[in-house]
């Protein structure tokens, strides 16, 4: 019963405040990612389903272009891709790994192919502002990739595999073991493709495209006793990818990720105070392969050891309290120059639940640097629950975005007097609730100041400044329902998306950001039969910044059927049709990705 | 900028009986676009001499994508000849019409610049950029469009300037930085000699017997910052006459002749100076800042004008700016991406 209620009051939205501490304390001990559990109910968050994640896992590009308003500029497919969340650029969006912000140090953002989606438990997709808790490059928004540990006593075995055109493949097996006090979470994947695909408009094939990747992630978790746990989490991820000709006598290229992270984390649990204390290293490495034949290659690896101490505060059952301390340090070397950056960051983080209804946040941070003139950020929200079907929320942030070891390194043009950029926005979200529907809408503004941008200096050299301005407005909505009929079963996903991103000097559009974007999904299953029916649509987008030159608005949709099969409903096969209507389309100017294509999947629990 | 030179001291080709001189871009200057890098998106402007503008015209020719990076241009016979850095080709067009005539596709390796000499085109190329000792020369039979045979070189051989049967080759260095200009003897297909100059020798031309050749110098941020310096080579002996050295911080670039002057830029500033001079302009002719200018990323002068091409901010569409030769500026164009050279067709 009491479970129920808890899950009932997750659902809708409210905190039963009597079991808010167990509540938490069972949260925490399953997620690393607390700020998340604490502090982000003044803006919306998107957590994607397990049907979700098991239809899109060929990339976590496919999974999140097909789920969300967010665009991405992918260089043919699964080449280089890079997010505009909310209108912004690749490097203002945060990727999350248990609480981490994981964005490359050379290049201030994450290449969404080089991620695969099935190392995670579970993925969250959050717009908006959130530098306080998650730091640099959060302005569009942040994904978060999370491990579960969960102290369940149960044992389960997932396998998946799936093959499809141009000699795609994925193989993932995901194990949890756990007993009363101790678990065990090991995900192993292997994806590959020959990735030789015909470009629908031409007939050319796709030269040089053939991909591999293997990732491991270990997450454990042990209870010494009630109010003490353990974890240790761990990430590696090694992929090689042959770059894509972008005309066919160019020379054939290569380029190697290796990228690893660990965790370890103690949290206490006593009385009114949750400690954390965490110890993370990450580690990111590639190797550029400009001519194929030769082995010479180009190289940067950089590396950040990061301690962080959080503590949170129930002050009394209606105001949580948390001060977070935060220190990195981080060292780059490439075959051209070397680099190395130390922060300090505090931040306070208070959460005020006035009355049953009505709740508010407000989050401070400071970061101190050598390596840049670091901005004081700030968040606070309000939410309202104005009846028991309609929520609205109102929140207002302060958010940044670091210059990277490129942008103040480089040699020669590396500009070390960069100045980060800053992000002030606000947004106004209605989320509207029952059993089996929800509809969210918010509408958002944002002010960007100081955008990095590489421009010439002469001598053919470019160099990074601060220069412009960005005031990016719009709206977005979500949209889910589900339902039953008798034994049919009905599902519907859709996002859609208007975005304004103006560059204040010229009045133009930012590049590869499109005006419109939505997304739908229909489902239907009867019995062990199910079908779906994905939907893309993106409207056009500029490829420079005088808006002469645009990338036709496309659509793209992929159909697919499953069967479940076994006594215990524990296997599942499946069929996709995907770009079903053959669309030519480019994300990227003159990189045209696959027509029609076919994918095979098969998942096995046991 | 060779290739402008070369076509004026070749202008009676045009002349020459059998070629149809008739075609939309017939009278009027081409603008080549480069392009970003990886991006397939190189195209050629042209800028008529009745003051109209045509974008894209390779693309609304031919209906196909030029290609990737391209980084000069020539003009010969009937012919132009487009080269194109990153897809590792040369496009081949009739210069009056720009109907394709075909491409040279097959043994080029990051190609930058072409002259032609004794019925042959020679290309240069810096070859893989991990490996210094890879760079040549192409010898490229005409009729055929391919490439004959291969003249190895030191290390990022760039700009050419053929004269007096020989083909000089100013090594900028490629990837890294040069010092020399190699002479090629076209009878054999080898290199005859070498002369040094100053580091990173990056434009040159021929006048009365005389190579000049400007070096813009190592950058600061290589820590072993050079100045830049301007030399005079007796192309009859192949040795150093005269050089003149740039104050240290000082880096030009795009050194060309026009009615026995020479220019040159110097970031977003035109010099110039009388052939017959005896030391380097200090000031400056004028400056393109007001037309928002950073750097000179196109340069030509010709028939009494002055040519910039400006690449704005990688990502915007490009700029054209003409003065008159004493820098008031007299139209400006909107053309493709990062315009870099100007080539004339009249």
């Amino acid at each position: 019963m009491k479970n129920k209620i808890i899950l009932l009051c997750f659902l809708l939205g409210f905190k039963l405040l009597t079991a808010q501490n167990d509540t938490i304390q069972l949260e925490e001990a399953t997620l690393s990612d607390s700020y998340f559990l604490r502090f982000s109910e003044t803006q919306s968050k998107i957590i994607l389903s397990d049907s979700v994640l098991e239809r899109n896992s060929s990339s976590l590009t496919s999974l999140l272009n097909y789920s969300s308003t967010i665009y991405f500029k992918e260089n043919g497919l699964g080449m280089v891709s890079s997010p505009s969340f909310r209108g912004t650029t690749a490097q203002q969006t945060a990727v999350v790994w248990n609480g981490i912000n994981i964005n490359s140090a050379f290049l201030g953002q994450t290449d969404f192919n080089t991620v695969n989606p099935q190392s995670a438990d579970q993925i969250i997709i959050k717009p908006g502002g959130g530098s306080v808790v998650y730091g640099s490059s959060a302005i569009g928004g942040s994904i978060h990739l999370n491990d579960e540990l969960k102290f369940n006593r149960k044992n389960k075995n997932h396998l998946s595999a799936n093959y499809g055109s141009f000699n795609s493949y994925g193989l993932n097996l995901a194990s949890q073991f756990s007993t009363g006090n101790f678990s065990f979470n090991v995900k192993a994947g292997r994806k590959g493709s020959d990735n030789d695909y015909e470009f629908p408009k031409t007939g050319e094939k796709n030269i040089n495209g053939q991909f591999y990747n293997n990732s491991l992630n270990i997450a454990t978790g042990y209870r010494i006793n009630r109010s003490n746990i353990i974890k240790l989490y761990g990430n590696m991820y090694d992929g090689e990818r042959h770059f894509s000709l972008i005309s066919s006598n160019a020379t054939k290229t290569k380029y190697h990720d290796y990228n690893n992270r660990a965790l370890a984390e103690w949290n206490g649990f006593y009385g009114k105070f949750i400690s954390k204390l965490k110890l993370a290293h990450l580690n990111e490495e590639y190797r550029y392969y400009p001519t194929l034949e030769t082995k010479n290659f180009n190289f940067g690896k950089a590396q950040t050891l990061m301690a962080k101490y959080d503590l949170g505060f129930n002050l009394n059952k209606n105001i949580f309290l948390n001060a977070i301390i935060d220190l990195a340090n981080s060292e780059g070397e490439t075959d051209i120059y070397s680099a190395d950056r130390k922060t300090c960051s505090a931040s306070i983080m208070m959460k005020h639940q006035i009355n049953r209804k009505l709740l508010y946040e407000a989050s401070f941070r400071k970061e101190f640097t050598d390596a840049y003139e670091a901005p004081f950020l700030y968040s606070f929200g309000v939410k309202y629950d104005l009846a028991n079907f309609y929520r609205i929320t109102l929140n207002t942030s302060k958010n940044f975005r670091m210059p990277t070891f490129n942008d103040l390194f480089w040699p020669g043009t590396g500009n070390p007097t960069l100045k980060p950029e800053t992000s002030y926005q606000v947004e106004i979200g209605n989320q509207f609730y029952s059993d089996d529907f929800s509809f969210l809408v918010t509408a958002y503004y944002n002010s960007v100041k100081d955008m990095i941008r590489w421009i010439p200096v002469g001598s053919g050299l470019s160099a990074p400044e601060n220069t412009d301005n960005v005031k990016i407005y719009g709206v977005e909505s979500v949209l889910n329902y589900k339902r039953n009929f008798g034994k049919h079963f009905f599902e519907l996903n859709g996002t859609y998306a208007y975005n304004i991103s103006e560059n204040q000097k010229t009045k133009m559009q930012l590049i590869y950001a499109p005006f419109h974007k939505a997304t739908a999904s229909l489902g239907y299953s009867r019995n062990r039969i199910s079908a779906y029916y994905q939907f893309l649509y993106t409207g056009k987008i500029f490829t420079d910044s005088t808006n002469k030159n645009e990338l036709d608005a496309y659509t793209v949709s992929n159909l697919g059927l499953e069967f479940t099969l076994g006594k215990e409903h524990n296997y599942r096969l499946g069929a996709q049709v995907l770009n079903l209507w053959n669309e030519e389309y480019e994300s990227v100017l003159n990189r045209p990705m696959p027509g029609t294509n076919w994918n095979f999947y098969m998942n096995f629990k046991f | 900028m060779t290739a402008s030179l070369f076509i004026t001291s070749c202008s009676n080709d045009d002349d020459a009986p059998g070629i149809d001189e008739t075609g939309d871009f017939a009278n009027g200057m081409f603008i080549l676009n480069e392009g970003n890098f990886g991006s397939n998106n190189s195209s050629v402007s042209f800028y008529g001499n009745d003051g109209t503008l045509a974008n894209n015209i390779f693309q609304s020719v031919n209906g196909e994508n030029l290609g990737d990076t391209a980084q000069s241009m020539l003009l010969e016979d009937d012919k132009a000849y487009i080269i194109l850095n990153v897809s590792n080709t040369i496009e081949v067009v009739n210069r009056y019409t720009f109907e394709s005539l075909g491409t040279i596709s097959t043994g080029l390796v990051n190609p930058r610049y072409m002259v032609i000499e004794n019925g042959k085109g020679y290309v240069s190329n810096w070859g893989d950029p991990s490996n210094p000792d890879d760079d040549f020369v192409a010898v490229i039979n005409l009729s055929l469009n391919s490439v004959e045979s291969t003249i190895p070189v030191t290390e990022g051989p760039d700009r050419m300037e053929e004269e007096n049967s020989k083909i000089y080759v100013a090594h900028s260095g490629g990837y890294n930085y040069g010092n020399t200009v190699s002479v090629i003897n076209p009878a054999n297909n080898s290199v005859s000699q070498t002369i040094t100059v100053g580091d990173f020798p990056n434009s040159l031309f021929e006048k009365g017997g005389k190579l000049y050749v400007l070096c813009g110098g190592k950058p600061s941020w290589t820590g072993d910052e050079t100045s830049g310096a301007l030399f005079v080579i007796n192309t009859l002996s192949d040795t150093t006459i005269s050089s003149f050295d740039f104050p240290a911080t000082q880096h030009p670039s795009q050194l060309v002749e026009e009615n026995g002057n020479l220019y040159y830029t110097i970031d977003n500033q035109i010099y110039t100076a009388n052939l017959n001079f005896t030391s380097l302009p200090s000031n400056a002719l004028f400056s393109t800042s007001s037309q928002g200018v950073y750097g000179v990323y196109g340069f030509a002068v010709e028939n009494g004008k002055i040519y910039v091409g400006d690449a704005v901010d990688y990502i915007s569409a490009g700029k054209v700016h003409i003065y008159d030769l004493s820098g008031t500026l007299e139209t400006s164009l909107e053309v493709g991406l990062l315009p870099n050279g100007f080539y004339f067709n009249d």
